[in-house]
């Protein structure tokens, strides 16, 4: 089966350095920006940013973000090619004039940098998502964020969901090959043959996710996973002063920068327009 | 001298819940044994026997967890408190004291690390760091894993994997732990280095060790004491030795359990009048006991190269120049293979050698990357997949991945109906097969409520039913008995009598030994082996570069008469020539 491995890449980079609370600071700066940003040089701005602090301070190779990287481009390339049919109108904001702009000759410019703009927004937004995952050890996460008061439990569970969806998805890949070795549905006709097959699949992993479960369930247990309201950390807490001021820095301007340009006539969740 | 005992079971009987709250039959009935603190016990049983759920009572599963019923005492031997009612104790206290490994190291490794993995449960029981990493690397020496500290979980191998986990265990340093069929997910080198570990566990740590484990062979040797669990009771402990001079062919015969082979032979001797005083637990003191000055006769070779040769008939399957690849490197590589009707071919190797990869192009499920696999002389590639799949069968590892209906009738009415047979003659060819794989009284349950060895015998007759060319089986007996394992190995020698080439991919060698005709082993992608299993385990270079391990038999009968058998049964009879009608003592 093929790979495709989301987690941590072990590394001494400045973003491996940096706590998972001033990596969430700097990911949610960029989001702000990526998503309330109506300027598309600043959004490709932002996205060439990103896109040099993944090659260069991150220690991880581009390559690695583009196997991963590339399972969104087709979303961003939809967003770039159908979105400017509506600009003007801006069909998200619910306005009464949505302008669907065809043929393609009536495209202006300002068309073509709002579909663009969508596109940068997804693409600093996935980017600095990837650069967060490949540098933050899950454990360093689970601790940042129970020392915050957060139940150990509840930020372990995204730990256990990438060390089990490859499980899963294999599950699921054995099931679907046993419907078409056996021809489940084979009687009717193509719509109905794919909901017989989709509700057989439901079935079959449900039980035995159930199964499964329940035996992960046990050995949790039995391992002393919340026996006590919190535990210990191997591995020492990482505390950089370098990497903390770097996103603050980072998020401050970024909301300095959100209310400079802020303006209700052009902003798209507008909803007096 | 005797220990303090580290449990106590008194009269104790256990009832599982049911879904709608009705009594349920017992699962343990009036269980009273005693184990000794530091001993190493093998739990033994059937599939389904009740040997899982004792050591789930044992540690506090059940019904603490799951619900159930429970009547009479477990006491456990605590440091401070001395014997103590389980019930006494706080959950965590207890399974600090008493703890279980899985069969399936995918269902308990709950992190991306090895360190993480082993510290996981320190750090649950709020254990100052300073006193982890210590346990750490104390943990990982005793399961032989130095030096994979950091390594990802993700990327090692079952048996590794497996060893990390009895590591996450060890490192909290119990006094009990319970090993539930550690190696039943292994290929032969897996088993060995978690046999291996066990051993070097039990002789480094004083730590009590129930174990469930159906590799026999080795285990034997390696425990103190034996306890049997048949219909809902326990028997025992009992001393290794003694337990298998008394019972050891009735388990085999009435209870269908494995035994080790060198005791199979030491028995069946007894049985016809050779006196052997001291049964022999291992090969070496088999032939210490029957021939301490060399082999007793030689059988001739002749008769060996005459069991399996390959036929002369065209092939059904033939794999030419084939290479696969799922994107980042070959998985195979330019392999050339031959599969004949009538004969039970096995596929070995270790995991991730590409076995599994190779039984799903047989039947079209993944296309070659480069050469062709031909089915009766046309290419996969050229069959529609739905023709090809019922030409050739593939049963995969866990049976409830196969069932797609919600009778166990349906189930194998199911691909006879895809053949537009009438109503009258599918049910009569299903009902005889529900005959013959004694599944007709549940022929209106669903499929998955069955017992494990039953979902497999179904398994296999819902895939055979429509009486495909080629049946491609991945580990058929995988979690069986020794008596379930036989009758499906027999089910399956009678299909190929009938005509059907059978594939089996498996890791069990004395499965190989017994039933395959020929074997094809493959390494990192490549066969580097195809021929007969007396070939094959006689070949030293073949079986370390595969990591694969002739069975114990192939070992003491060249020792014995001087050619190397496979079956202990004909190893017996070539004995009982050897010694004569009139009987004798050996030491």
């Amino acid at each position: 089966m093929p790979n495709l491995e989301l987690s941590f890449r072990e590394a001494s980079s400045p973003f491996h350095r940096m706590t998972p609370s001033s990596k969430l600071v700097f990911v949610i700066g960029v989001s702000f920006v990526a998503i309330f940003n109506t300027n598309m040089w600043v959004g490709i701005g932002l996205f060439v940013f990103v896109l040099l602090l993944a090659a260069f301070a991150t220690s991880v190779p581009l390559k690695t973000y583009w196997s991963l990287g590339k399972v969104i481009l087709p979303f961003v390339i939809i967003l770039f090619v159908v979105f400017p049919f509506f600009y003007s109108g801006q069909a998200t904001t619910g306005s009464d004039i949505i302008v669907i702009r065809t043929p393609i000759r009536d495209l202006t410019w300002a068309d073509i940098g709002f579909g663009s703009l969508l596109a940068f927004r997804f693409l600093a937004i996935g980017v600095s998502g990837l650069i967060f995952a490949f540098t933050t050890h899950p454990s360093d996460l689970v601790q940042s964020l129970s020392k915050r008061g957060w139940d150990y439990r509840l930020v372990h569970a995204p730990v256990l969901g990438l060390v089990l969806f490859p499980a899963l998805l294999e599950m699921g890949r054995e099931i679907s090959i046993t419907q078409r070795i056996r021809d489940l549905g084979q009687d009717t006709n193509w719509f109905k043959r794919k909901w017989v097959r989709l509700r057989h699949l439901a079935f079959a992993m449900l039980v035995l996710g159930l199964r499964n479960g329940q035996t992960q369930a046990m050995a949790l247990d039995i391992r002393g996973y919340g026996a006590h309201k919190t535990r210990t950390f191997m591995r020492p807490m990482i505390n950089n002063r370098a990497g903390t001021i770097f996103a603050w820095v980072f998020f401050i301007l970024s909301v300095i920068y959100l209310i400079l340009q802020w303006d209700p006539m052009t902003m798209q969740w507008n909803m007096q327009l | 001298m005797t220990r303090p005992p580290v449990f106590v079971v008194e009269d104790y009987t256990f009832w599982f819940r049911t879904p709608m709250g009705e009594v349920a039959p017992t699962a343990l009935e009036n269980v009273s044994f005693e184990i000794e603190q530091g001993e190493s016990v093998l739990i033994l049983g059937q599939s389904g026997s009740g040997k899982s759920t004792l050591a789930l009572n044992l540690v506090g599963i059940y019904p603490d967890y799951f619900g159930g019923r429970n009547q009479g005492r477990i006491l456990i031997n605590h440091p401070e408190k001395g014997l103590i009612n389980r019930r006494e104790l706080q959950p965590g206290e207890r399974f600090q004291l008493v703890n279980m490994l899985f069969q399936n190291p995918e269902d308990q490794i709950v992190t991306l690390s090895v360190e993480e993995e082993v510290a996981f449960a320190l750090e649950n029981y709020l254990m100052d760091p300073a006193d982890i990493n210590p346990r750490i690397d104390r943990a990982l020496d005793l399961v032989g894993l130095q030096g994979f500290r950091e390594r990802s979980t993700l990327k090692l191998s079952g048996g590794e994997k497996q060893r990390v986990a009895l590591a996450a265990m060890l490192a909290m340093e119990p006094k009990v732990l319970i090993l539930d069929e550690p190696t039943s997910n292994l290929d032969p080198v897996g088993t060995s280095e978690v046999l291996e570990a066990i051993d070097r566990v039990r002789k480094r740590v004083d730590i009590t060790l129930l174990v469930i484990e159906h590799e026999v062979d080795a285990v034997f040797d390696l425990v103190d004491r034996v306890v049997l669990v048949d219909e809902k009771s326990v028997h025992g402990p009992y001393e290794p030795r003694t337990f298998l001079e008394r019972h050891g062919l009735d388990v085999r015969d009435h209870l269908g359990l494995w035994i080790p082979q060198s005791v199979e032979v030491a028995l069946e001797l007894r049985k016809a009048g050779t006196s052997i005083p001291r049964i022999p637990l291992n090969g070496n003191e088999l032939v210490e006991a029957l021939a301490p000055d060399g082999p007793l006769a030689t059988v001739e070779a002749a008769k060996h190269e005459a069991v399996s040769s390959a036929p002369s008939s065209e092939p059904v399957i033939e794999v030419k120049d084939l290479s696969f690849s799922y994107g980042e490197g070959d998985v195979l590589r330019g392999l050339n293979l031959q599969v004949y009707r009538s004969e039970l071919l096995a596929i070995v190797g270790q995991n991730g050698s590409g076995k599994s990869t190779l039984a799903q192009l047989f039947n079209g499920i993944l296309t070659p990357t480069a050469g062709q696999v031909l089915v009766e002389g046309k290419p996969t590639t050229d069959y529609k997949f739905a023709h090809l799949v019922k030409r050739v069968a593939y049963i995969f590892q866990v049976p409830e991945k196969q069932f797609i209906r919600t009778t166990v009738f349906d189930e194998i009415a199911h691909g006879l109906r895809a053949l537009k047979l009438s109503e009258e003659e599918t049910e009569a060819r299903v009902i005889s097969f529900l005959e013959r794989l004694r599944l007709l009284e549940h022929r209106d349950r669903s499929p998955y409520i069955l017992s494990h060895g039953q979902k497999r015998r179904l398994s296999v007759a819902c895939m055979v039913a429509a009486e495909p060319d080629v049946v491609v089986l991945d580990e058929p007996t995988f979690g069986q008995d020794y008596q379930q394992a036989q009758r499906l190995m027999q089910l399956l020698r009678s299909l190929a009598n009938d005509g059907a080439a059978v594939v089996f991919i498996t890791h069990d060698m004395r499965l190989v030994a017994e039933y395959a005709d020929r074997c094809a082993v493959l390494s990192s992608g490549e066969i580097v082996f195809e021929g007969n299993p007396y070939r094959l385990f006689s070949s030293p270079e073949v079986l370390s570069q595969s990591k694969l391990k002739a069975p114990p038999i192939h070992e003491f009968s060249q020792r014995l008469v001087g050619q190397p058998m496979l079956d202990a049964h004909e190893l017996t009879q070539r004995l009982k020539e050897v010694f004569g009608a009139e009987s004798r003592t050996v030491v």
